[in-house]
């Protein structure tokens, strides 16, 4: 009877872990990494889960068997112990080698994703403004306005300087197959985060300031299609690759989407792009954001 | 310091009025048991909350029967702004309201004296206090569901700019940035100060009173685990706290003497409206307030690591394995845990090289946890195991921390963090540290320490069903969090379904929903055995489950002052199943048997 509870412990533990091993095969779990250091965060997410798979599966086991041999027993008296040196020193450093590989693997990944002295020369500049709740994104016209390959000066005062030119859109990201992309991300009112799974890409927008981020994605799912001027969708809906807010922004946090549209080269990007620009001049162009800093005394907002 | 001072026997002489001896009471029983009533009646507020976010995320598009109770302006649905409220304030209150106040407040106040053998707190006026400031709290945080705009809807972190910002200078307590971050968000911090406030008085007492008041003989190497853990917590609350209240007043400036703390220099555009220029920077406040809320993770996972250690070694029948590492090993976690808040903040926009730094700390802190977890693993190995339902919920604990630890070191890992960061993998993470861990820690402690709280046993049968469900439903409920995670499911999502990414987590989502409905159900078997046992419980004696800690040495519920002589402490807490010993344990202050060799004294 009192055995018992070491299978009840052994049953949940084992539904667990066949959920975890079903969830790829059903189709829970990571969406399709399409960026090109997408892969090497995937490749560390299954080195830290065959670590953390292999121990979870070790201790459990041993906690139910333990359970399991020692369940109260009139016949019988624990053993009288009250340590192992040498087994705390063994299992201590173990761990300790293990936390220290896994510390170490990842600083490279880390620093290629994130480390401002790392990005790559931007191939595509692109300046997305967070807002409650809708993302801003322009892009700059003529796409080579900025000198390759001089330093970033220009588009780093071309992201905070917007020019009548730009290409503006809402919540679309438009880039090409390969294109590293260079986002200089801002936010008009609280701290949005431009997150983007399928690039397993994710940056705040701090009020205030403009980081720097950057992606090269590896595979298209849009054409653009002249004719009826608008941009083929992907056949298969799994390839509808969309932009998230991943900080808390307020109400309309959850509907704070967008997309990202990857063409199959640079010449399709510039035809949609062009296309943008003509549609644009030929309406008001939309509202420049004043200078920020502005203090206007006004309550007109809703 | 080794040894206490030598207190008075025997108790007051003069019998206390209702009022000072229930209400206002300096006696640390008291306190302690008033903290757990309160904090249990706020966690099934902190529940209530957290079913309708459940409500919610697996019902978009409206929530059954629910519905008709809504008001009309919001049509069939529930307002994506209230549902901001609904996961900010759950997660409020079942921090600060309940794991926190449960831990340190009831267990700490309750425990600490009788198992260091003194018959009070150092501070019996201050502890009063401590509890008394809990009140002010209690009200204002229960009002700001109902002023204007609605209770606290920024998340428990409150950030600035959403937090913070306000319309200016006589115009009203409303926040251009959401309904909710006016009144209610004043409220939250005014609340939260409160609690802070009670805290800090709480964790001087028990630093005081485990330095200078132990028993003579209670050496700090013959400590029991629960009294080391709760040391070590309130150093940690006695340092981090100040910096909380000093956010918390900064943020309370902000909103309402105009200071900017948290608004940049260029301010901010809501639509056509502009607020005035600041001079102060958002990210301040989350490295303010995470300096304190880190360490406050293990301020309310510690105690628990500390009681679930005293309940296997009892139940096991033998010594904890690894004393003294695990008193290390504590330590090592408390003071990690200070140089650890940045890996809340990797992707806050914070310089990346910071962000390296901190993931090796973090990474490193995973050691002391693991240590502890073989440990447990090592008193159980051997033993000859008692399965109470105290035991039951400390063997979860240990199951499930297992799972809390490990999930831990994804988002340690910076650029697996870029991914996981703000997903459900993140609320799976919490819940398995905060709800699988804590929950059932303070649930063993309830179990083993009732008896000794209230004179009579909780019903065993009663308790195991009790445990059994919540061990199943809180697995279904929280175990598949994970899985959305890994799929990218955002947290705080009002509905997930728009978005073709996500919206095959639906049917998950619902059976996480249902069973939290049910898991919340089963708290109700919890409640009528508590309620029951307290009139009809069987009668516990001194020392129901055998163990050798002093509070057992005591009668059950202990008297004023504790106890009837100064216990005299002859050995650490762990002689369980001493050899040549007919009996098998050994208390801490018994007399050896005659020509029964003496064992090891220290540990």
């Amino acid at each position: 009877m009192q055995k018992l509870w070491s299978v009840f412990f052994g049953l949940v533990l084992t539904a667990i872990f066949a959920l975890c091993a079903v969830s790829p095969w059903v189709g829970w779990w990571l969406p399709q990494n399409v960026s090109s250091y997408g892969g090497d965060v995937d490749a560390l997410f299954y080195i830290i889960l065959a670590i953390t798979g292999v121990t979870f599966v070790i201790t459990e086991v041993l906690l139910v068997w333990f359970m399991y041999q020692y369940a109260y027993n009139p016949q019988r008296k624990a053993r009288y112990v009250e340590g192992n040196h040498r087994l705390e020193l063994v299992w201590t450093v173990a761990t300790a080698a293990v936390l220290l590989y896994v510390a170490f693997t990842q600083v490279n990944v880390w620093e290629n994703i994130k480390y401002q002295g790392r990005m790559p020369e931007p191939s595509l500049t692109v300046q997305v403004t967070g807002r409650q709740w809708e993302w801003h994104i322009r892009y700059p016209t003529p796409l080579d306005v900025f000198d390759q390959p001089a330093s970033l000066e220009k588009p780093m005062a071309w992201a905070e300087a917007p020019e009548i030119d730009d290409v503006r859109t809402s919540n679309e990201l438009h880039t090409w197959v390969g294109a590293k992309v260079r986002i200089y991300l801002k936010t008009e009112d609280v701290i949005h985060s431009f997150g983007l799974p399928n690039l397993r890409l994710m940056q705040d927008a701090l009020p205030g300031k403009t980081i720097p981020m950057w992606f090269k994605a590896t595979a298209a799912n849009t054409q653009w299609n002249e004719a009826a001027g608008r941009c083929e969708e992907p056949a298969d809906a799994s390839r509808r690759w969309e932009i998230a807010c991943k900080e808390l922004c307020g109400g309309g946090h959850y509907r704070m989407r967008g997309r990202l549209y990857v063409h199959p080269n640079e010449d399709d990007f510039r035809a949609w792009l062009t296309y943008r620009l003509k549609a644009q001049s030929s309406h008001e162009p939309e509202k420049t954001p004043s200078a920020a800093g502005t203090p206007v005394a006004s309550n007109t907002k809703e | 310091m080794s040894i206490s001072h030598l207190h008075e026997t025997g108790t007051h002489s003069h019998e206390l009025g209702f009022l000072r001896k229930y209400i206002f009471s300096e006696d640390h029983k008291v306190i302690g048991i008033q903290f757990l009533f309160s904090g249990l009646i706020f966690l099934f507020i902190g529940g209530a909350l957290a079913l309708l976010v459940r409500l919610q995320v697996a019902y978009p598009n409206g929530v059954p029967i629910l519905s008709m109770w809504f008001p009309k302006s919001w049509g069939d649905k529930m307002s994506p702004e209230f549902y901001t409220m609904l996961f900010s304030m759950h997660a409020s209150v079942m921090i600060f309201f309940v794991i926190i106040p449960l831990l340190t407040g009831s267990f700490g106040n309750f425990l600490i004296p009788l198992m260091i053998g003194a018959k009070d707190m150092a501070f019996p006026k201050l502890n009063m206090c401590s509890y008394w400031f809990m009140w002010p709290g209690f009200v204002v945080i229960v009002a700001s569901f109902f002023v204007d705009g609605g209770g606290a809807g920024s998340g428990w972190t409150s950030y600035p700019t959403l937090a913070s910002v306000m319309l200016g200078p006589g115009q009203g307590w409303n926040s251009p940035s959401s309904p909710h971050s006016g009144l209610g968000q004043v409220f939250w911090l005014i609340a939260l100060i409160f609690v802070g406030i009670s805290s800090m008085m709480g964790s001087i007492n028990y630093v005081t009173t485990i330095i200078n008041m132990r028993a003579p003989g209670m050496t700090l190497f013959r400590m029991p685990m629960t009294v080391w853990a709760l040391f070590i917590t309130a150093i940690l609350q006695a340092m981090a706290l100040p910096v909380l209240t000093v956010a918390l007043i900064m943020q309370l400036l902000d909103k309402t003497i105009n200071t900017t703390f948290f608004l940049p220099p260029g301010g901010l555009e809501f639509g056509n409206l502009h607020t005035a220029a600041g001079g102060g920077q958002p990210l301040l406040w989350q490295h303010v307030f995470w300096f304190y809320s880190h360490p406050a993770v293990y301020i309310m996972i510690l105690p628990a690591m500390g009681m679930v250690s005293d309940v296997i070694a009892t139940f096991s029948r033998k010594p904890l394995f690894g004393y003294r590492p695990m008193v290390y090993a504590l330590a090592g976690i408390a003071g990690l845990g200070f140089i650890v808040w940045g890996h809340h903040m990797f992707q806050s926009g914070m310089d990346p090289r910071l962000g390296t730094g901190f993931m090796l700390a973090t990474m490193m802190i995973a050691l002391p946890s693991a240590i502890k977890v073989f440990n447990w693993l090592g008193t159980v190995w051997g033993g000859n195991v008692h399965y109470t339902t105290a035991m039951l919920n400390a063997l979860a604990f240990v199951a499930m921390f297992v799972i809390g630890g490990l999930s831990g070191i994804f988002m340690a890992a910076t650029p697996v963090d870029v991914y996981f960061h703000d997903t459900y993998f993140i609320v799976a993470h919490i819940h398995y540290v905060l709800f699988m861990s804590s929950v059932f820690g303070i649930f063993a402690g309830i179990y083993f320490w009732f008896p000794k709280m209230f004179g009579r046993l909780l019903n065993e049968p009663l308790g195991k069903v009790h445990f059994a469900l919540t061990f199943v439903l809180a697995n279904c409920t929280f175990f598949p969090m994970h899985i959305i995670g890994i799929g990218g499911h955002p947290r705080r999502y009002f509905d997930s379904t728009m978005y073709s990414t996500w919206s095959h987590f639906r049917e998950l989502n619902q059976f996480m929903t249902i069973s939290a409905i049910l898991l919340g159900f089963a708290q109700f078997i919890f409640v009528f055995n508590f309620a029951w046992s307290l009139v009809r419980g069987k009668i516990a004696g001194r020392n129901p489950w055998h163990s050798n800690t002093l509070e057992w040495t005591a009668p059950s519920p202990p008297p004023h002052g504790n106890f009837e002589h100064v216990p005299i402490v002859r050995r650490g807490p762990y002689e369980y199943s001493v050899p040549d010993m007919a009996e098998d344990y050994l208390p801490q202050t018994a007399a050896h048997p005659a020509g029964v060799p003496q064992p090891v004294a220290t540990h």
